[in-house]
């Protein structure tokens, strides 16, 4: 009668007993009804059929906030895949294309989760505000919406963390590179420097990608570094019989190296600013709900309603005393009477 | 493998609140219903037995949007399930069955907190049946889920069952409403036992109320052990397998009266006693404020003496002030004057990151420092005007030491304090002495009349002296055969034991007579006090007295029916740090009262049997 199942089980599960109560019931009730016991053996054979039945006329809203918590639930199972692969990463074995693949196919989705939650925000507010639905079918919709961006923004930031740790080990594997092949190194010092030719421009200009904050995401200026990171890795080989003839010109392009470098750190410092505030901005925000107890707003509203009750059943008793009514009536008329009696007679 | 019953009672509930399906172990990739939104719909009761155990918070991230209470008013939400989570009382199921009618929502999945009986489930079984079709189908689940105890903290639980004393004591009670209370009370015990999965042994005192609890919780374990599989198999086979069972200690309120009243300088009893802490939620007049485990300072020390409290208090402050001032330094902030260093970016960023990320923490500090602050003053404020460390010390000296100041005792009548307070004092006083000289005792009435003191309760604790002094020479052996008067041979037991306790003065201090027996009970060893208490083992066969287990048990629950209160949590709490090889215990009652209020309940009682006059202004005894 009870489904062995592994998990804890500390309570009994009386579905069975209901069921065959209502049956008896209905037997009870109409003997000699046959679709009765049709309805009957039906809800008895499964209960999910009903349950299916139903859902299948569930609303547009139902459907799309499960479809789009289904794909942040993939989302965050691909960013735990990405996560263990950028922290298996060694100086040799660095599988630099699958994680660039993953990143790309995760940007995607957050994305698409995005404007899919921006959609169903503005299907629900125009919903509430169509008036024909119940309070707590609104508030139901509302709290639904915001859970789901919550848990977007949770995943956007996991996102953002496990790029932010790529990078460092990016670095890290950059340093010990340095120390292992220090001869060509020169050329390959900075990872985030595009290789040039020599005696060129400002690398400044090149490097810094356009308003990288200004986007959604945080992987854009990451992605490109990636990228130089990858072409960079193909040129460094063929730099090395070059290496002697370009001795005068490496002063040069060191100044012109550290430079950039210290252009990049301050994006790099501007960066980190800017998600400190929109940190901030959120711990602002979600102060809210996290701490409330349950039984906090019952009790005033418990309150303020019996108090809203009283008052009205007051009203209501004394505008529904004829007595009173019937006075104040005849009291008026009395004097509409005196006042026509004055001017008459 | 430690008992953790609020632990096990979460885990409950968050199954519940996931419609009962199976917990995948990596959070479930066939998503289906159970990813839905739900609602949850709870019934007054049921609201305070979640409230200590989850927050709103936590009920979003399972998933639910809306808690509804389900006597007020409700609009249908035609397309999220329904958690149901009620008592199975007639009302209830009369408003489940018209929801379910009326279509207010897709799926109703139907809790009860502990067993629905037999007739009820047919009542919503008709309704549902007279309805729609759909009706019917629309409820996919009907479950009992035995969980009707609110569980206040790791190892301390309440049935919040009222007046349960006054009920079991009322000389003009009703043997029906006796054996209604009783059963109730056995209800909730195996709420407790089958949410730990362990079945416990039984022991208690002869006679009395803690024997017909103990007799009816005996009969529901064996009768539920015999449907096999039952709770206790799949519990077992689910998670480690411990081999220990705990035993189950059930004392009734006049075991030791005398702990009911007392005053008690240590953090937490004080403030339950003075400030009134319901449910873990303290009300002052200014504030409200949340007291539970989340709360590193109160677990901390909520056991040390008040002034020690004001002293952690100060060293908290210091140290957060510290702190502050730290990353104020480092990101330039605060004092003018100090080096800033403005070229080196990377490192000025690093550390206002690090600083922005540190300020929930420092936030959070500041709030609990500021709670505690405000907590402490008022108490203090109390303190002073009701001159509270006096009476503890008097009441300490009598119950510790056996002896009295006469004259510090009755300035403390005549002086500052509730009336509740001195009528504490003078039970205190009675319950300390076997035999009061008269003389002091007019004394005592004398100053408690000029205070103008309600003397329903102390005349009812004189009574209970005096017919424990006549059936004292009486009562010799033990007798297990019918008690016809249960109350006299409780009565004699009870202050036996009390005086017992306070001629055998113990090294560390004074130990309750609770906590002496649970010792005992758990050591297992034969002791004069504990052998002639009652064993009932639900596992063991019926017939026959062979293989009694009586310990030692390294787990115990002790559960004390008429109200327990913090100083008995307390001082289990004490022995279960000190005991060696490491024990657990679980204290709980039928409610936690304060000594004010029982202080209320005696002299309802009083009142109740015609002891007493002059004003009869007693509120009745709230309770939680």
């Amino acid at each position: 009668m009870i489904p062995t199942r592994p998990a804890q089980a500390s309570f009994r599960d009386r579905t069975n007993d209901f069921r065959a109560a209502v049956e008896s019931a209905r037997r009870h009730a109409a003997p000699s009804s046959s679709s009765a016991p049709a309805a009957a053996s039906s809800s008895s054979t499964g209960t999910l059929d009903g349950l299916i039945a139903a859902t299948s006329a569930r609303s547009e809203f139902t459907n799309r906030a499960s479809k789009i918590g289904l794909g942040i639930h993939q989302a965050s199972q691909k960013l735990s895949r990405l996560a263990k692969l950028a922290k298996r990463t060694s100086v040799f074995d660095d599988p630099t294309v699958e994680i660039q693949e993953l990143t790309a196919v995760i940007k995607k989705d957050i994305t698409a989760l995005n404007t899919a939650v921006v959609d169903l925000q503005a299907l629900c507010n125009s919903q509430n505000e169509s008036g024909s639905l119940s309070k707590d079918t609104t508030n139901h919709s509302t709290t639904v919406v915001d859970n789901l961006k919550n848990r977007l923004m949770s995943a956007t930031k996991e996102f953002k963390e496990v790029l932010t740790m790529r990078t460092e080990n990016l670095k890290v594997h950059e340093n010990r590179r340095q120390m292992f092949s220090s001869s060509a190194a020169k050329d390959a010092s900075n990872p985030f420097i595009r290789q040039r030719p020599l005696g060129a421009r400002d690398p400044s200009e090149s490097s810094v990608p356009p308003a990288p904050w200004a986007s959604d995401s945080a992987s854009t200026p990451l992605f490109q570094r990636k990228k130089t990171n990858g072409d960079h890795g193909a040129s460094s080989s063929s730099s090395q019989p070059f290496a002697h003839q370009q001795q005068l010109a490496v002063q040069q392009d060191s100044y012109i190296q550290s430079r950039a470098e210290a252009l990049q750190n301050v994006e790099s410092t501007i960066h980190e600013l800017s998600n400190i505030f929109t940190q901030l901005a959120t711990m602002v925000s979600q102060q809210g709900e996290l701490a409330i107890r349950i039984d906090e707003n019952m009790d005033d509203t418990v309150t303020n309603v019996e108090g809203a009750q009283g008052q009205l059943l007051k009203y209501l008793n004394s505008i529904s005393s004829n007595r009173w009514l019937m006075m104040k009536i005849f009291f008026v008329l009395m004097v509409f009477l005196m006042i026509f009696i004055f001017f008459v007679a | 493998m430690t008992l953790s019953l609020r632990r096990k009672q979460l885990d409950v509930i968050v199954r519940m609140l996931h419609l009962n399906q199976q917990q995948l172990p990596n959070g479930g990739e066939g998503q289906g219903e159970d990813d839905a939104y739900k609602i949850l719909v709870m019934d007054q009761p049921c609201i305070s037995v979640l409230s200590p155990v989850l927050k709103l918070g936590d009920l979003r991230l399972h998933g639910v949007t809306l808690t509804l209470n389900i006597d007020r008013p409700r609009q249908a939400v035609p397309d999220a399930p329904a958690v149901y989570f009620v008592r199975p009382t007639p009302g209830n199921v009369d408003r489940i069955a018209a929801d379910a009618a009326a279509g207010l929502y897709v799926s109703f999945h139907v809790n009860f907190s502990t067993s629905v009986p037999r007739p009820l489930l047919e009542r919503l079984a008709t309704a549902c049946a007279a309805a729609p079709p759909a009706c019917a189908g629309r409820v996919a689940r009907v479950a009992d889920q035995y969980i009707d105890f609110v569980c206040l903290e790791d190892g301390l639980f309440s049935l919040a069952q009222p007046r349960a004393y006054i009920a079991l004591n009322d000389p003009a009670a009703a043997d029906a409403d006796i054996t209604a209370l009783i059963d109730a009370v056995a209800l909730g015990l195996f709420c407790v036992v089958a949410t730990l999965g362990v079945v416990p042994v039984i022991r208690c005192a002869r006679g009395g109320p803690a024997e017909m609890v103990a007799a009816a919780l005996d009969a529901r374990l064996r009768d539920h052990l015999l449907a096999k599989p039952n709770l206790f198999t799949e519990a077992a086979s689910a998670a480690v397998m411990s081999f220990q069972r705990p035993v189950l200690c059930l004392f009734d309120r006049n075991f030791e009266l005398s702990v009911g009243v007392q005053h008690d300088w240590s953090y937490r009893p004080l403030v339950h006693d003075v400030l009134g802490l319901k449910q873990n939620i303290l009300k002052l007049p200014a504030e409200k404020y949340e007291l539970d485990d989340s709360d590193k300072f109160w677990v901390a020390n909520s056991w040390s003496p008040f002034p020690k409290v004001a002293e952690e208090i100060e060293a908290q402050l210091a140290k957060y002030k510290q702190d502050v001032d730290e990353v104020n330094q480092r990101t330039g902030g605060g004092k003018v004057g100090v080096e800033f260093d403005g070229t080196d970016l990377i490192g000025n960023t690093k550390h206002l990151m690090n600083a922005v990320n540190s300020l929930p923490e420092l936030t959070e500090r500041k709030k609990m420092i500021d709670k505690h602050t405000n907590i402490a003053t008022s108490l203090l404020e109390h303190i002073k005007e009701r001159s509270l460390d006096g009476y503890c010390d008097c009441e300490n000296d009598m119950l510790v030491n056996g002896t009295v100041d006469r004259n510090t005792l009755l300035s403390l009548l005549r002086g500052k304090g509730t009336k509740e307070d001195k009528l504490r004092l003078a039970v205190t006083y009675l319950l300390s002495f076997e035999t009061p000289p008269s003389s002091e005792l007019e004394q005592v009435e004398a100053a408690l009349r000029e205070s103008e003191v309600d003397m329903c309760a102390f005349q009812y604790v004189k009574r209970i002296k005096a017919l424990n002094t006549q059936f004292a020479a009486a009562s010799g052996t033990a007798t297990k055969s019918n008690i016809v008067d249960w109350a006299e041979k409780l009565y004699g037991q009870s202050i036996s034991a009390v005086t017992a306790g306070v001629k055998n003065l113990l090294s560390d201090g004074r130990q309750l007579a609770l906590t002496r027996t649970v010792e005992a009970l758990m050591e297992g060893k034969p002791n004069p006090e504990v052998d002639d208490y009652l064993l009932f083992d639900p596992r063991a066969p019926r017939s026959g007295t062979g293989g009694q287990f009586k310990g030692p048990f390294r787990e115990a629950v002790v559960f004390m029916i008429g109200g327990g209160n913090y100083i008995e949590y307390k001082s289990l709490m004490e022995l279960e740090q000190h005991s060696q090889p490491s024990k657990h215990v679980i204290y709980g009652a039928t409610e936690i009262l304060s000594g004010a209020e029982f202080i209320h309940q005696l002299a309802e009682l009083g009142q109740k049997a015609g002891l007493g006059g002059g004003s009869s202004n007693i509120p009745p005894g709230s309770a939680q």
